[in-house]
């Protein structure tokens, strides 16, 4: 039964560090099993390099243990340390002119003493290394001269080399196009998998962290916010709470994992009135202006929309306000109230583009009676299916009130922008 | 194949240093016939006498007791200083670094000023007091520069460099100070901070011979771990080296050995600093090569220019002048090189 437990590699306790007197770890506590793909995620400055610096012997502990396969990390020396933790950097160069061969070997650096050339085994797990990261072929080339992603598959070489059990990475990617990227991480996780090595990788892709890690730490100010795996840290409100901006999180179904869509964190809204927009939607491309609207500060709502619909995902991650039907469902008479009732207080009404069926048509009942400005897209009659019941509607607002067409929704969004423009203050009237 | 063409290449060095030490024996001020040198050379050396009668007791003098020990000491010297400046460049991570960077020469120069203003006189160990003043000063400096740079148990090497050329400023000011109120040994002062190799015979040869040769073991025992500090110090403590140990071990030895060797022969400049690039050029980075190169290279370049100092001109000239005339050029070629490279 004991060998089913995993071995604990790490373990970390109420660790306190950070440069001088400002603590940047504040209490961080994990617990790491062997063969684990750990990513640390979370904001610039929430102590995730501090964490692997600490952990590398860079930097010391102030308070708390962290305990490195089973004693006290204090306790090693920086060569003990070295035959069992591997570091990788962001990016690295050297002002010097040594081959592949030369920056490989020097992984070997903790297991020979002064008085020891490399012996002939030193060499076999040279060769090996550079095999398994293919960078055998160029091992007499000058480090210098590489591209960054063959760069960063040296120091993986040399990671490999110092025949670690724990590998710790800092945004290895970062530096990286994406073919190196996607390159790098499915190295390491061949690492990961076929030696059973311990990873722990501090990453900025959140993507690239859901996909490749079994295990996500999510840490703001020093601490852990959540610990599980990707499906349970990649939530919208783990993330809002921690990035402090809204993400738009959905599942990727090629790998499975969830997958995250950053919106944007520069709010336009002091540039513009807020103006009280109603926007009729409920398929798939209204997604944009909604998310645009939104942006520019007016009040937006949304309806009738069946739950599910992409148009609702996106009003229901940016908590937009809106009538909602079950899906596959046609509007009922309650619902179909309520919308309208919405609408009687709008300023403007934007009837998007969007296939009209049987179904949905109802939204257009009671328009003719509004206050509020009239917005249509004309594509909507490329997609209709009420056999002529849309442009009966139509005619039927379009005598009592005046209808502005449009042929995009970026033209709308223009001509929302010039109504609502606030004028910049003239500097010269002081 | 390329470790027997490196195998090679040392042992073709070696030779090359011995035929400049032998032909810069020959070469002189004093007219001692190519012939009469070599006999006086074989019975020294090898007792093979070819016909010493009628050879004076002073040719044989000038090249047994005044050349060849002065062409050795000056062999050791310039390989002395090259190796190190070429270690100090490696856990400095710094071009510019040479053996005089931490203050070892103001310390040395004002020590010697002291015993030449004092006009110390007693010998000890085969130093006279000048030089032993030298040594303590050399050693002195550099122990503040230490102390004054150690943050608990590391030392941050830009607060080294720093530190360096505040406490070699301030000793400098102290020196010349002294210069002013003693202006009848200005000369002598002078011409100490030159450097020169006038006048050195056996017994400086045997001063420094041990320092060399502890030091240069000490040096050849940490070549590895001084490449890996090539990659900076945060990189070189996660792959297993104790940087702060390795920055003892060479601080201490370095300016030991240059300690011993500036309080003989006086501040010769840019040897330090010029050789180890020069090699590095030829040889890589690796410590392992460039060390037992660099004191090959040193060592002949300042033979070279030795004999030049007594050579060229009707007066003997300070050697560090010479060594200047050629590092000054070579280090403004190395500047404009690195600005090329946009490094």
């Amino acid at each position: 039964m004991e060998r089913l437990m995993p071995r604990i590699m790490l373990d970390f306790k109420d660790v306190v560090s950070g440069y001088g007197e400002k603590d940047i770890l504040q209490g961080f506590n994990a617990t790491i099993c062997q063969g684990e793909f750990v990513g640390l995620i979370g904001p610039n400055g929430t102590g995730k390099s501090t964490l692997l610096k600490c952990l590398s012997g860079l930097l010391p502990v102030k308070s708390g243990v962290i305990t490195l396969e089973e004693k006290d990390n204090t306790s090693y020396t920086q060569r003990e340390r070295a035959q069992m933790i591997a570091v990788v950097p962001q990016s690295f160069d050297i002002d010097y002119d040594f081959t592949v061969e030369d920056i490989v070997l020097m992984g070997r650096n903790p297991y020979l003493s002064y008085r020891t050339k490399e012996s002939q085994n030193d060499y076999t797990i040279v060769t090996e290394a550079m095999r398994a990261t293919k960078t055998l072929q160029f091992r007499k080339r000058l480090y210098n001269n590489l591209s960054g992603g063959e760069k960063q598959r040296v120091i993986i070489a040399r990671a490999i080399a110092q025949e670690p059990d724990i590998i710790l990475l800092d945004e290895p990617t970062s530096a990286l196009d994406i073919h190196h990227q996607i390159e790098v991480m499915e190295l390491i996780r061949n690492l990961n998998l076929k030696k059973s090595m311990t990873v722990v990788a501090v990453l900025h892709d959140i993507n690239l962290a859901a996909r490749y890690c079994n295990r996500l730490i999510l840490m703001k100010d020093g601490r852990v916010v959540v610990d599980g795996t990707p499906k349970d840290v990649i939530t919208e409100a783990n993330l809002k709470k921690v990035y402090e901006m809204k993400m738009f999180i959905q599942e990727n179904k090629l790998f499975g994992k969830p997958e995250i869509i950053p919106l944007r964190v520069i709010k336009e809204s002091e540039d513009y009135r807020s103006l009280r927009i109603h926007v009729i939607c409920g398929s798939n491309k209204a997604s944009q202006v909604l998310e645009e609207l939104e942006a520019m500060g007016h009040q937006v709502t949304a309806g009738v929309v069946n739950q599910g619909s992409d148009d609702w995902t996106i009003c229901d991650v940016l908590g937009i306000p809106m009538i909602e039907e079950s899906p596959f469902t046609a509007i009922s008479s309650e619902k179909q109230a309520e919308n309208l009732a919405v609408m009687a207080e709008s300023d403007v009404i934007l009837i998007s583009d969007l296939p009209f069926g049987h179904g949905n048509i109802a939204n257009l009942i009671g328009l003719e009676k509004l206050t509020g400005e009239i917005y249509f897209h004309r594509n909507c009659l490329n997609n209709d299916f009420t056999e002529g019941q849309l442009k009966k509607r139509l005619a039927a607002i379009k005598k009592q009130k005046k209808v502005n067409e449009i042929d995009d929704h970026q033209e709308f969004i223009e001509i929302i922008k010039a109504l609502t423009l606030i004028e910049e203050k003239s500097i010269d009237s002081n | 194949m390329k470790n027997s063409v490196k195998k090679y290449s040392i042992i073709i060095s070696i030779a090359i240093c011995i035929i400049i030490i032998y032909v810069c024996t020959l070469l002189g001020v004093a007219s001692i016939s190519f012939w009469d040198a070599n006999k006086i050379l074989l019975d020294q050396l090898f007792h093979i006498d070819l016909g010493m009668e009628n050879i004076s007791a002073g040719a044989v003098a000038i090249i047994w007791n005044v050349r060849l020990p002065r062409i050795i000491l000056a062999f050791i010297t310039g390989g002395v200083l090259a190796i190190c400046g070429a270690a100090y460049q490696g856990i400095f991570k710094n071009p510019m670094a040479d053996p005089y960077i931490l203050g070892v020469s103001s310390g040395a120069a004002l020590g010697a000023t002291i015993g030449i203003v004092m006009n110390f006189s007693s010998s000890l160990f085969g130093m006279n007091g000048t030089a032993i003043l030298a040594f303590v000063g050399s050693f002195a400096s550099i122990l503040v520069v230490y102390n004054i740079s150690r943050v608990g148990r590391k030392v941050p090497v830009a607060t080294l460099l720093l530190s360096g050329i505040a406490i070699g400023q301030t000793i400098s000011a102290i020196m010349y100070l002294l210069m002013i109120f003693n202006q009848e040994e200005m000369t002598q002062i002078m011409f100490w901070i030159m450097g020169s190799l006038n006048g050195k015979g056996w017994g400086q040869v045997l001063t420094v011979l041990p320092y060399v040769l502890v030091g240069g073991v000490i040096m050849l025992t940490s070549v590895r771990e001084l490449d890996i500090m090539l990659l900076g110090e945060e990189t070189a403590t996660q792959l297993g080296v104790d940087t702060e140990r390795l920055k003892k071990k060479i601080l201490i030895t370095s300016s030991l050995l240059t300690a011993a060797v500036v309080s003989v022969t006086g501040i010769i400049g840019f040897v330090g600093l010029v050789v180890p690039h020069i090699v590095r050029l030829v040889t890589g980075p690796k410590h392992r090569v460039l060390i037992p190169f660099s004191l090959l290279f040193g060592g002949a370049f300042l033979i070279l220019c030795d004999t030049l100092a007594r050579t060229v001109a009707g007066q003997e000239i300070p050697v560090g002048i010479i060594t200047a005339a050629f590092g000054g050029p070579f280090f403004v070629y190395l500047l404009r090189k690195r600005k090329q490279g946009g490094a």
